[in-house]
């Protein structure tokens, strides 16, 4: 792991909410080509990790590094356009803005973008997450499943060094969850760098490189899946839940 | 024929610029209020309707654009063409101070600021009777020394036409896209790498500034400037007009600004009921056409002269199915 291929770090992330300590102390980094799965039971901080490395928190202790740069008080398009893209546990789409407009927002947010080669790129986005049919419809009238495409969609524009995703599967069919899988892999082929957060273990088993496992706000776990698998720490944690 | 809609509108420009001296001087100044109207519709559509910034300070910006071109053109002797771009100036650069101020607010926080901060305006304009003529009102040189009101309509007309034109090709480009991503999901915006904080404060500057243009052609067309023109009656006139034409679109705030103008003289013979008649409106709109009674009007009359296929892309506001289910 040479020191110029990692994308991103969280050193000693720390994150109050009253008395709750969300995150205590956590260290995570990715490299390039990683394909993280990040799991934990309700409540160990694993959103709260993923909003402190995508600028959506700010840390109360600790920093965050986008290759090589310390964010501090960097607002969170500025991540964006350091190629740190992002989906949210509950979907959140521009609901009463076209399913392409959707994607050309952070298409066009990218410096010496056109309209013509963002909507082109849109177009094939689009292709690429079997959406095309539904271009013209408000991303408000989409089913769950396809909600969740177009988030990853959305990310892709941003043609990012690494994306975040909250969750994915939640409440989605299986039939369209294979189907993200797919797209994931096949984006994950072409170069693109993930870290997957969920609690379909199944799902993430299929997809993930490496496992980090959160708990009451540390990480507890970090490796390959198989050895996570049979830590004991993973274990009491999840038999504790 | 594409584009048919914008001939049809070039038309009815023309005619209304050769035939408004045919145009009693009452209905005449009539147009010429509802085209003042227009430009402040247009403009508070533009940050309500499009970037979700539900902002009652409007008017007071239109009242600080009026006073600020009056009071340089009384002082200083100014040409008033300079005092109304000063009042402009003044107001974008004010506008965008509000905007940073309520960066973190929405909803009805905003709404409830952006009315004090009107509130304060106008009791600072009403009180400092010293300078501003308090509620005895200040007498503004008007734009013309003659008597007729064509000039005025002209003028009117043509700060109309610049202002859409202007907040059209805003709304149009990518900073429309991006005003729209804000208002829908600010958290995903910024996801999507849209800086939300300098868009919210460009959009109140921009807003701001058209509001002043709009308060500065009105002092200069009336010859006097009450504080009450910041209050806020005439922002729920403002919000009745833009609403009931439809927030979300530049010419259907424009075309609600000219009905309810029409309508208030029209019914002026029913004295304080017409505008109990205009609330229930206001209701009606909300609960059952939330996009505004024109919306749906515009959208056909956009879509006139093109083939059926473009004209189903142009009508993508009403509802429709998921065809996933």
């Amino acid at each position: 792991m040479s020191a110029a291929a990692e994308l991103i770090r969280g050193v000693s992330l720390v994150k109050r909410f009253g008395g709750i300590v969300a995150n205590d102390t956590v260290e995570f980094s990715v490299v390039e080509g990683d394909l993280v799965g990040l799991i934990g039971p309700n409540g160990s901080g694993k959103s709260t990790l993923i909003n402190m490395l995508t600028g959506h928190l700010p840390p109360d202790g600790g920093e965050v590094v986008v290759r090589g740069h310390e964010m501090r008080g960097q607002a969170a398009h500025l991540y964006a356009a350091m190629g740190v893209a992002r989906t949210f546990q509950l979907t959140q789409l521009f609901g009463r803005m076209t399913v392409l407009e959707n994607l050309l927002v952070p298409g066009l947010t990218r410096p010496g973008s056109t309209w013509r080669s963002v909507v082109q790129q849109a177009r094939s986005t689009l292709d690429f997450l079997k959406l095309t049919h539904l271009e013209q419809l408000h991303a408000k009238n989409l089913s769950g499943g396809q909600q969740k495409l177009l988030e990853l969609g959305r990310c892709m524009m941003l043609e990012p060094a690494i994306l975040f995703l909250d969750e994915p599967f939640a409440g989605v069919h299986p039939h369209l969850r294979d189907q993200l899988i797919t797209r994931i892999q096949e984006l994950h082929e072409a170069g693109r760098t993930f870290v997957v957060v969920d609690h379909d273990m199944e799902s993430i088993l299929r997809l993930s490189k490496r496992l980090v496992v959160m708990a009451r706000g540390r990480k507890i776990a970090d490796g390959p899946p198989a050895d996570v698998r049979e830590d004991q720490a993973v274990l009491a944690a999840y038999a504790g839940s | 024929m594409r584009g048919l809609h914008i001939y049809i509108l070039l038309a009815v420009a023309a005619l209304a610029l050769v035939f408004a001296d045919r145009l009693s001087s009452y209905w005449m100044h009539v147009a010429i209020i509802a085209m003042f109207y227009g430009i402040l519709a247009s403009s508070w559509s533009l940050l309500a309707g499009y970037a979700g910034l539900f902002s009652l300070g409007h008017m007071a910006f239109a009242s600080i654009g009026g006073y600020t071109s009056a009071l340089l053109v009384q002082w200083y002797g100014i040409p008033i063409p300079v005092g109304m771009v000063a009042g402009v100036a003044l107001c974008c650069v004010l506008g965008g101070l509000i905007g940073w101020v309520c960066l973190r607010m929405t909803g009805p926080y905003l709404a409830i600021f952006t009315l004090g901060f009107s509130e304060i305006v106008r009791i600072i304009f009403a009180t400092e009777d010293d300078i501003t003529a308090g509620m005895a009102g200040l007498h503004v040189e008007r734009l013309f020394s003659t008597t007729s009101r064509l000039p005025y309509f002209y003028v009117a007309f043509a700060l109309l036409v610049v202002s859409l034109l202007l907040m059209g090709v805003i709304v149009r480009s990518r900073w429309g896209l991006f005003l729209r991503a804000i208002r829908e999901d600010e958290q995903a915006a910024s996801a999507s790498g849209v800086a939300v904080a300098r868009f919210r404060i460009l959009a109140f500057a921009i807003a701001s500034g058209f509001a002043a243009l709009a308060g500065s052609f009105y002092g200069h067309y009336i010859g006097i400037l009450t504080p009450s023109i910041g209050g806020l009656d005439f922002m729920a006139v403002l919000v009745v007009m833009t609403v009931i034409g439809g927030m979300e679109r530049l010419p259907t705030a424009v075309g609600g600004a000219f009905v309810v103008e029409f309508l208030l003289e029209v019914l002026r013979g029913y004295g304080q009921w017409r505008l109990p008649l205009f609330g229930i409106i206001l209701l009606l709109t909300m609960r059952f056409a939330r996009n505004g009674l024109l919306t749906p009007l515009w959208l056909r009359f956009v879509q006139l002269g093109e083939p059926r296929a473009v004209a189903a892309t142009a009508l993508r506001d009403v509802p429709q199915k998921d065809p996933a289910q």
